[in-house]
């Protein structure tokens, strides 16, 4: 059954076209790559799922479930299970991870009439995600993303991801700015969350993170659109051609 | 003005009998909202905020001996910059077409007496896109009271410096055009005597100024900078060494960011010793809607007598949300370790005193050339 | 104010909670300042002739001072002789808490400081020690409570039980009749009557406020608090605190503040003076809420405050935290005159505005011993089309060598209409003294509120979640009990503050 399904979507940036009426469907137990060169609108494209403002969308839609995603705020989406990693994420300086990442549980626990965590098994889930990533204990008790290294802040969207179960996880560029170690640790995270009743989005620019995280399809977009789709053998021929070739 | 020294007084007086007639010199500069500003305002006067620390009283008692016009003026300009001193005619018109708002008399009365008593001026014009090969030096104007105004035409490239000898009672104003650079070196030398001046700077759209201000301690040491940046892009950095032995050094900086996009910084780096007293005030305001501003302060202080103080204020005024703005001030003492180290290398005390010092003073230097002659560096 | 967030825009701003009035009978002297009102509220405390004397000394040289007008703030001149100076329940002041009107006992138990001697905010339960930032909770310890409404003290709670550790907290009136040694020793030894123009009002016509007395060597057996309430229409608050530590005393001294909601400005004029003997500590925490005025800046409390300790001791130890949430204009600068060798002083605080509220606050250090230290952090948020300023002064004086000072101080601005300043005045006379300065600002960034909201969090939450982690540095110097008040109020406050 399909879980996220993107029809003829039209995004505008500060009234600048982005994305021309790309589709896309991705089915639950599947992770889908999307791959292109810089600026065909791979970021827009995750950032638009998540409802980021300053995106107009002028057409098209985006279902996940079979419930439309459009006319939802940020918030409402991700506690109907969709899960952004964040290209770049923020610094919140003093508040901490373990606080912020308690409260998004709770939040999304309460939005789907669930009994929150107590802060005793909280604590220990989030002790052994973190040792999972191969995390200091310590990196819980730091202020969100503040200080860290660019890695650190990519391993710390994977613990969100592990800790937080989304239903559809994007991930966008979640790849780059990490050494061979890193991207092994990333890449167990992901596969670890891999399951039958969810779907990953791996938005990249390269194919080195799908040698560690076997995609079932990969998309190239480009000019806003998805010009070819394929298995995974698509990446290494994009990989060996450059996207250049796409236009040959 | 309540509390005002008996020589303020005297000095309003004499200034406010001061008629328009006889003002020989440049006639044509406008003296009357200078008069107007003095009958508003008043003198400063000792414990005024901006006076918090300095006591203006001297400089009056100065002010009411200074003599009149006359004009020695030492000024040596690279091809292509033209200089014309007040009692030229052009300088009417180059100073009618380029001086602008930022010299309010009524905000700066240091500016309003610097105008009634006026005795020398020169404008220094660059044209349009001229890169000049060397500085104009400014070595003296020959009378108490001074007036330099210097303009930098868009995409023009100057250099402006300011030698010890040429100080007295003096008004700098710099217009910093579109994409054009001004770099203003000052160095001021140890002096017995009173000294105030003001520099005001404007910096358009891709502007630059830059001013190094090099000083060792005068009786009475007082400078005023405020700069505006008025554009995108435009950028304002502040670099002020003292090292001082003796006598009074007050720096007052405000750099005012009116519209948003531009780049500010100030680095002071100042020793006091001796029986000397260091101020610096230094304020960046963030005009409402100039978003997208960045500026940044850092003061540092040495203090290494125990006869000297030091005086520092770095204010922050943010009235827009989307800045960046920051400032940080430290007074302290040399590292001892460090002192230990170099002794243990064989060097002996003073020098190596002397070596940290030099150190510590580097990061706000440019002029190194000004800085070897005023003994601020090795 | 429009947003980019549109979710932001939607946030209601939520009433002042504590901005009911109490309706009770009132004795209130007439408007108007003179030598009979001194007299008359002197008589009215059945005070010795050396302290009315005292007042109108204070009186008389108040007459001859201005007010400041240095701070960043701007309001219609005070007309002084338009405020009562003093106003209390009618009736004899109540002997015991079984007199209290109960209509004040509701008063207060509304305002979440039930006067009884049970746990304070029985039921609700206290936070404890932090696991990595989550807070878990247990039971309230006791907090000792004087009641001051209006003009007078009308209870004091746990004072037997104080009394057995030799803690003196009562009233400061009733200080001066039970230990008037005490009171005339140190009363106005830390903040002088001339010391500036409020300061001189209040010494002529303060009515009430808390003393404490912790004898040596005692450890106060549980925190003291007085809970500040105005309620009388059209006057001022006037109140004195007094508090001693002896030698090796320590005690945590909690205050909290309201008002009611009306269009008018009321003055609240308090002196705080602290005194701290060798190897002392007292802690004094705050939670101003003031009534703020509305959010066209009608009404709210004027709070014109001076509030100063003296660590006279060797190694005295005194620590402002402030959380000022309240008040239409704050004016006030907890200090510490560091006297005594190897002394501590801290400032802690946290200055909300909103709305049109405007603040002028900070501290002053001056050391004057030698190796004393200093602490400052300043965590200022500005929202809505409020002033908000931090002013500190770091003194050294000739004397205090291997002297030390560090101060932190932040702005967070929320909205562009409103204005975040700091003034820190720096002076040093002394050579190897070092003294650290750092100052920044910052806003809550779009960034932010996307990443809360992208997990799943509301706005309102994302902007309380970003401003406590800004003000973790000074909740952290709180009393757990206070923490959560504070954490709380702040969220209350910035409620409709983004955008």
């Amino acid at each position: 059954m399909t879980l996220l399904a993107v029809e003829n979507l039209h995004v505008e940036v500060d009234g600048k076209p982005i994305l021309n009426g790309l589709s896309l469907a991705v089915p639950a137990g599947q992770v889908h790559a999307v791959m292109g060169p810089n600026g065909s609108g791979k970021s827009t494209f995750a950032n638009v799922l998540a409802g980021r403002p300053d995106y107009t969308v002028t057409a098209g839609s985006v279902a996940m479930d079979g419930e439309q995603l459009l006319d939802l705020a940020p918030e409402e989406r991700a506690r109907k299970g969709l899960f952004l990693a964040f290209q770049y994420p923020v610094e919140i300086p003093g508040v901490s991870n373990m606080e912020f990442l308690k409260a998004a549980t709770d939040a999304q626990a309460k939005a789907a009439g669930q009994q929150a965590p107590s802060a005793v098994e909280f604590i220990g889930r989030a002790r052994q995600a973190a040792a999972d990533l191969r995390l200091s204990a310590d990196f819980l008790k730091r202020g969100v993303n503040e200080g860290f290294s660019g890695g650190e802040k990519k391993r710390n969207e994977i613990l969100q991801l592990l800790l937080l179960r989304p239903r559809l996880a994007i991930l966008d560029e979640t790849d780059s700015g990490l050494d061979i170690d890193a991207l092994k640790v990333v890449a167990a995270g992901i596969n670890a969350f891999r399951a039958a009743h969810n779907a990953v989005v791996l938005v990249t620019h390269y194919q080195r993170l799908l040698d560690h995280v076997v995609p079932d399809r990969i998309h190239v977009l480009a000019g806003g659109g998805i010009v070819r789709s394929g298995d995974k053998s698509l990446a290494h021929a994009l990989e060996a051609k450059g996207y250049g070739w796409l236009d040959s | 003005m309540a509390g005002s020294t008996a020589e303020a007084t005297a000095l309003a007086r004499r200034l406010s009998e001061r008629g328009e007639d006889a003002a020989r010199y440049a006639p044509w500069f406008d003296r009357g909202r200078c008069r107007e500003a003095l009958a508003g305002n008043g003198l400063p006067r000792f414990h005024a905020e901006a006076w918090r620390h300095t006591n203006p009283r001297p400089w009056y008692a100065a002010a009411l001996g200074a003599n009149g016009g006359g004009a020695d003026v030492r000024v040596q300009a690279p091809p292509g910059v033209d200089v014309a001193t007040f009692d030229e005619p052009r300088a009417a018109d180059l100073f009618a077409r380029h001086s602008g708002d930022i010299l309010d008399p009524a905000e700066h009365p240091l500016a309003a007496v610097n105008g009634l008593l006026l005795g020398a001026g020169v404008v220094v014009h660059a044209p349009a896109g001229l890169q000049a090969a060397t500085p104009v030096r400014i070595d003296g104007l020959g009378a108490a009271f001074q007036h330099v105004l210097v303009v930098a035409q868009p995409g023009a490239a100057l250099t402006v410096l300011e030698t010890p000898s040429a100080f007295a009672h003096r008004v700098v104003e710099c217009v910093v055009a579109a994409g054009a650079r001004l770099t203003h070196l000052r160095r001021q030398d140890a002096s017995g005597g009173c000294e105030c001046s003001l520099v005001a700077a404007t910096v358009a759209e891709g502007g630059r100024y830059e001013l190094a201000q090099l000083s060792k301690g005068a009786a009475l040491r007082r400078n005023d900078l405020v700069a505006r940046i008025d554009g995108p892009n435009a950028g304002a950095h502040i670099r002020a060494a003292w090292r001082l032995d003796d006598g009074h050094l007050d720096n007052q900086v405000r750099i005012s960011h009116a519209e948003g996009g531009g780049t500010s910084r100030q680095t002071y780096r100042g020793v006091a010793g001796g029986r000397s007293r260091a101020v610096l005030n230094g304020a960046i305001h963030i005009a409402p809607g100039a978003d997208g501003s960045d500026a940044s302060l850092t003061a540092k202080n040495l203090l290494t007598s125990a006869t000297a103080q030091v005086f520092a204020k770095p204010a922050l005024e943010i009235n827009a949300s989307d800045v960046k703005c920051a400032h940080g001030a430290t007074v302290g003492a040399l590292d001892e370790e460090a002192v230990l180290y170099l002794r243990s290398r064989g060097i002996g005390e003073s020098d190596a005193r002397d070596l940290l010092v030099r150190a510590f003073l580097a990061e706000a230097i440019v002029d190194e050339e000004g800085a070897r002659s005023l003994g601020l560096s090795g | 104010m429009p947003s980019s967030n549109p979710a932001i825009d939607a946030l209601v701003n939520r009433e002042y909670a504590a901005g009911f009035v109490t309706d009770i009978d009132a004795e209130t002297l007439p408007p108007g300042l003179d030598e009979s009102v001194v007299r008359a509220i002197s008589a009215k405390n059945q005070e010795p002739e050396w302290l009315t004397a005292w007042r109108l000394d204070a009186l008389d040289r108040w007459r001859a001072m201005q007010p400041p007008r240095w701070a960043h703030v701007a309001f219609p001149d005070i007309d002084f002789q338009a405020i009562s100076y003093y106003s209390a329940p009618k009736g004899e002041r109540p002997k015991s808490l079984d007199d209290v009107d109960p209509a004040l006992l509701r008063t207060y138990e509304k305002l979440g400081v039930p006067l009884h001697e049970r746990a304070r905010l029985a039921g609700v339960e206290a936070p404890q020690a932090d696991t990595e930032g989550l807070a878990s909770r247990g039971p309230a310890a006791p907090v000792a409570v004087d009641a001051v409404f209006d003009s007078v003290s009308i209870a004091t709670t746990f004072k037997d039980e104080l009394a057995k550790a030799g803690v003196v907290f009562c009233s400061i009136s009733e200080a001066v009749r039970e230990h008037p040694d005490l009171v005339r020793k140190y009363l106005g030894s830390v903040v002088p009557k001339p010391d500036n123009f409020y300061a001189a009002l209040n010494s002529a016509v303060f009515s009430d406020g808390s003393f404490v007395y912790v004898p040596k060597h005692t450890r106060c057996p549980m925190e003291v608090a007085t809970q500040f309430r105005i309620n009388a229409e059209n006057t001022g608050q006037f109140e004195r605190t007094l508090i001693i530590a002896d030698e090796g005393a320590y005690v945590s001294y909690l205050e909290g503040c309201t008002a009611p909601m009306r269009d008018e400005n009321q003055l609240h004029a308090a002196v705080v003076e602290l005194v701290a003997l060798e190897d002392a500590e007292i802690k004094y925490s705050t939670v101003q809420n003031w009534y703020p005025g509305d959010e066209h800046g009608r009404g709210g409390i004027y709070n014109f405050v001076t509030k100063r300790g003296a660590c006279l001791g060797a190694r005295s130890k005194i620590s402002w935290t402030q959380v000022e949430t309240g008040s239409a204009i704050t004016w006030k600068y907890p200090s510490v005159v560091l006297r005594g060798a190897d002394s501590v002083g801290e400032f802690h605080s946290v200055a909300l505005t909103h709305n049109r509220q405007q603040a002028d606050t900070g501290t002053k250090m001056i050391h004057i011993g030698p190796r004393t230290k200093s602490t400052i952090v300043s965590k200022g948020i500005s929202a809505g089309h409020s002033q908000n300023s931090y002013r500190g002064l770091v003194r050294i004086n000739r004397g205090a060598a291997g002297a030390r000072n560090h101060t932190q101080c932040d702005s967070l601005l929320i909205g562009d209409h409103c204005g975040a300043h700091t003034f820190p005045y720096i002076e040093s006379n002394r050579p190897g003294a070092v003294i650290e300065h750092e100052a920044t600002t910052s806003k809550v960034s779009d960034e932010q509120l996307f990443l809360c909201q992208q997990r799943g969090l509301d706005a309102e939450k994302a902007v309380a979640m970003i401003v406590n982690g800004f003000c973790k540095d000074v909740f952290r110097t709180l009393p757990m009990e206070f923490a959560v008040e504070a954490a709380q109020l702040l969220e209350v406050s910035l409620e409709g503050a983004v955008g």
